[in-house]
């Protein structure tokens, strides 16, 4: 506890002592950035204007996956998020719980359960994606943490 | 304007004083210096740690956290590896069906060469680790491979860690050697990229995140990672490769790994290792 | 651009101001389950890495900053949200895991974990 404190103590210093208490919130630039931030900030189905138009937080895979929860809508999805999983893995970059995730929507295909279906495939394919961008990212930016 | 301005993050400000500075140099095949990368990841750490002794980081985190190293030093009164070691002496020793033996592969019978691995082949075109060549040579002789990350091939490596120890790692990459180095920068770009759904690189723990708590775990410093293995884990309960470990954390990232000895696992380990020469073998070693 | 973005935050004030979080739950459920966010392993497991001053906090880790004076370093709890969303944002190389964008955890999982820490 008092270790603890101590911490605290010193955390509240530094802050103050550098005159700074908070850095800036990031402008944004793109509507990729826009999205983001406001998803960040609000959570999905949030409503925010771009140069002038009205968009909604949701990820594109979650507009997919709000269609009619049918035996086929929900085998489509799956289909997708198997091959954008399959693109990740191909760089390297796959996640260790998509398979996962893709198993289990199968699992809710066999039982009947097609909106849980859509919603875990609809996770799965997000996951690819931005394993995907992770990816990108890493190619021009792992230098960042290297010591000099 | 103003209004952004007040809008701010705290955390960042506070997790920035852990940011190291931005690479200039050494991101590619043209620019990428191998020793200038040993001699900056030895400073970080004599900067960051500046009572620690280089010679000590083969010791991991007890070389740098007073606390665990008193109960490690406990444990290492008793090595938890010592059956491991004679029983990799026994493997080591005994004669395939054709009559050869590990003795029949290797430079000096086997016998205080660990510090030369990994190496980089330049007839194969690849790095070579040692418990590949274990395999290799099990092969060659007629015999099944073994299994990569525990059992018979971390005990013969282990043996072999054993006969080596105190002997100076010095790793090198052929001059001019263009596929070499590109081995090595493949290995570095692994070490410093983050990957997973958790967003982690291998330097986020090990080097800025070294000797800082993770619950109540302590990130081990990066240099002399290689130094020690294969090492007996308090939490495997058993003697394990370092490949085996590069999987364990390279899933702790929630990527799905790597296979043990794949190419890139072989090329983080010349480059992990390459960062600790001048260190010595002190394989096989216990960790938490 | 910079009219745009600080309509956006001012909206955001409001929206802070006016209502809580979007969600179905009490504070106090929210706040209980942003709770078990914060130290479950498989969930948050925020206590790997910041210390909070919570009796039930075990062994809490400190890679990041402690959970401490939430509300004076954030006036603004959907800035602090955002910061749990993805923190490589404001510092590219954080260990942090980006926990909404990589969708490590659901939206109503963000929100319940950040009214736990905003009392702390």
């Amino acid at each position: 506890m008092k270790k603890l404190i101590a911490t605290l103590a010193t955390v509240l210093a530094t802050v103050l002592a550098n005159g700074i208490f908070l850095p800036t919130v990031a402008v944004a630039e793109t509507f990729d950035e826009a999205f983001e931030m406001n998803r960040a900030m609000y959570g999905k189905d949030h409503s925010f204007s771009w140069t002038g138009k009205q968009y909604l937080t949701t990820h594109p895979e979650e507009v997919e996956a709000s269609v009619e929860a049918t035996k086929e809508n929900a085998e489509d999805l799956i289909v997708k998020a198997k091959a954008k999983n399959a693109e990740v893995a191909k760089v390297g970059f796959e996640w260790k719980l998509t398979k996962g995730i893709i198993a289990d929507a199968d699992a809710a295909v066999t039982t009947g359960d097609y909106r849980k279906a859509l919603n875990l495939a609809a996770q799965a394919k997000y996951h690819a994606r931005i394993g995907l961008q992770q990816h990108a990212y890493a190619e021009q930016n792992w230098q960042l943490s290297v010591p000099q | 304007m103003k209004i952004i301005k007040n809008l701010a993050l705290g955390v960042s400000f506070i997790m920035s004083t852990q940011l190291v500075s931005a690479a200039s140099t050494g991101t590619t095949l043209e620019t990428v210096s191998p020793e200038a990368d040993r001699i900056a990841l030895q400073n970080f750490y004599k900067k960051r740690f500046p009572n620690t002794e280089l010679q000590d980081y083969v010791n991991g985190i007890y070389a740098v956290d007073a606390d665990s190293r008193t109960q490690w030093e406990d444990i290492e009164a008793f090595p938890p590896y010592e059956f491991d070691v004679e029983e990799g002496e026994r493997l080591f020793n005994i004669a395939f069906a054709n009559g050869k033996g590990y003795a029949d592969c290797f430079e000096n019978g086997g016998i205080g060469i660990r510090q030369n691995f990994p190496y980089w082949n330049k007839e194969e075109g690849t790095v070579k680790t040692l418990e590949q060549e274990i395999n290799e040579c099990r092969e060659s002789n007629g015999e099944k491979a073994l299994k990569w990350g525990k059992g018979p091939i971390a005990q013969i490596s282990a043996y072999m860690a054993w006969t080596s120890r105190g002997k100076v790692f010095d790793i090198s990459i052929p001059d001019g050697d263009k596929k070499a180095l590109a081995a090595y920068l493949d290995g570095k770009k692994f070490f410093y990229s983050k990957r997973g759904q958790l967003n982690l690189s291998c330097a986020n723990c090990h080097v800025q995140g070294s000797n800082i708590r993770i619950r109540a775990d302590l990130a081990s410093p990066a240099l002399g990672h290689t130094s020690h293995f294969p090492v007996f884990r308090s939490k495997w309960g058993e003697l394990g490769t370092l490949h085996r470990r590069y999987k364990g954390c390279h899933q702790d990232s929630r990527s799905n790994p790597l296979d043990m000895q794949s190419e890139t696992f072989r090329n983080l380990e010349f480059f992990q290792t390459y960062m600790s020469n001048g260190l010595v073998v002190n394989g096989p070693g216990s960790r938490k | 651009m910079r009219k745009l973005t600080t309509s956006m935050c001012v909206t955001g004030l409001v929206a802070l101001l006016a209502t809580s979080p979007a969600s179905a739950l009490t504070v106090e459920e929210s706040i209980a389950e942003g709770k078990a966010v914060y130290m479950g392993k498989s969930r948050g497991n925020c206590i790997s890495c910041h210390q909070i001053n919570d009796p039930d906090a075990n062994l809490p880790g400190n890679q990041g900053p402690p959970m401490f004076a939430m509300a004076q370093r954030f006036p603004d709890k959907r800035i602090l949200r955002a910061q749990v969303w993805d923190a490589t944002k404001n510092n590219p190389i954080s260990i942090m895991p980006p926990l909404g964008k990589h969708w490590i955890l659901s939206e109503e999982d963000i929100d319940a974990v950040v009214e736990y820490i905003y009392q702390f």
